[in-house]
């Protein structure tokens, strides 16, 4: 995969910085996919629990690497063959986690309903930016995996 | 001479479902981990959207808990579970 250069909207974006930030600071310490292995294999929950929670940590980790000094003066974020997996997983954890904390209260198929209208309905504010950034971390997703495969992204449309 | 043969009992990887991530990644992933193609990838994808779980691979159990690990570190809920028919 060749670097890929995207350029966002620095004055849309850079105000959901804090709040996702916030959740994946929630990332060190939760899983967004608790484990279902159920009672019998508490040891090895355990085990796994440890390594999951360091791969998520440097998942995040990577994606707010993008947001350096070029985002912040040109806007540009940048995707390459290192970058592009962690990245995707960590959208996929923070948008799990806003699922299951901030966005707890909205039923699934007024999600789903504002998810296609990309509008924020009667959402109240906090719940507003919470899916701002639910919205943002998807777009993220839909650009690199469009660069992985240009095919797949379109079936889910 | 006896000769004692093992039987290894084979254990099934479960793909669940989730309303959150988006159908392409999961897609991507089951092709990434399990080899699988395109069409096959889809078919776990919504066989586990329909009916809440897949089952994605059969075989010995060290292998399934290294599957299991791997759709966790992508954040796609799995478990794995004894395989009745062995």
């Amino acid at each position: 995969m060749k670097r890929v250069e995207v350029r966002l909207s620095i004055t849309a974006v850079a105000p959901l910085l804090d709040l996702i930030k916030a959740v994946a600071d929630e990332l060190h310490v939760h899983l967004a996919v608790p484990l279902a292995l159920g009672d019998a294999d508490t040891e090895l929950a355990a085990v796994w629990g440890e390594d999951l929670l360091e791969s998520q940590r440097n998942d995040c980790d990577r994606l707010f690497s993008l947001f350096d000094a070029e985002f912040f003066s040109e806007g540009v974020v940048a995707f390459d063959r290192d970058n592009a997996e962690p990245v995707l997983r960590a959208c996929a954890a923070l948008r799990l986690r806003f699922r299951s904390t901030r966005l707890v209260d909205v039923p699934d198929d007024t999600l789903e309903a504002l998810e296609s209208s990309s509008t924020m309905g009667d959402l109240d504010p906090e719940a507003q930016k919470a899916f701002a950034c639910f919205l943002f971390l998807d777009e993220l997703q839909k650009i690199i995996l469009k660069y992985l495969d240009p095919m797949a992204v379109d079936e889910d449309e | 001479m006896s000769v004692e043969v093992e039987k290894k009992s084979t254990w099934r990887v479960v793909f669940l479902n989730d309303a959150v991530t988006r159908m392409s990644y999961a897609v991507m992933v089951l092709r990434k981990l399990f080899g699988f193609d395109e069409e096959t990838a889809t078919k776990h994808m919504l066989e586990a959207h329909e009916q809440g779980r897949s089952v994605v691979w059969v075989g010995v159990r060290e292998n399934a808990e290294a599957y299991v690990f791997s759709l966790q570190q992508w954040h796609l809920s799995a478990t794995f579970e004894p395989d009745e028919e062995s």
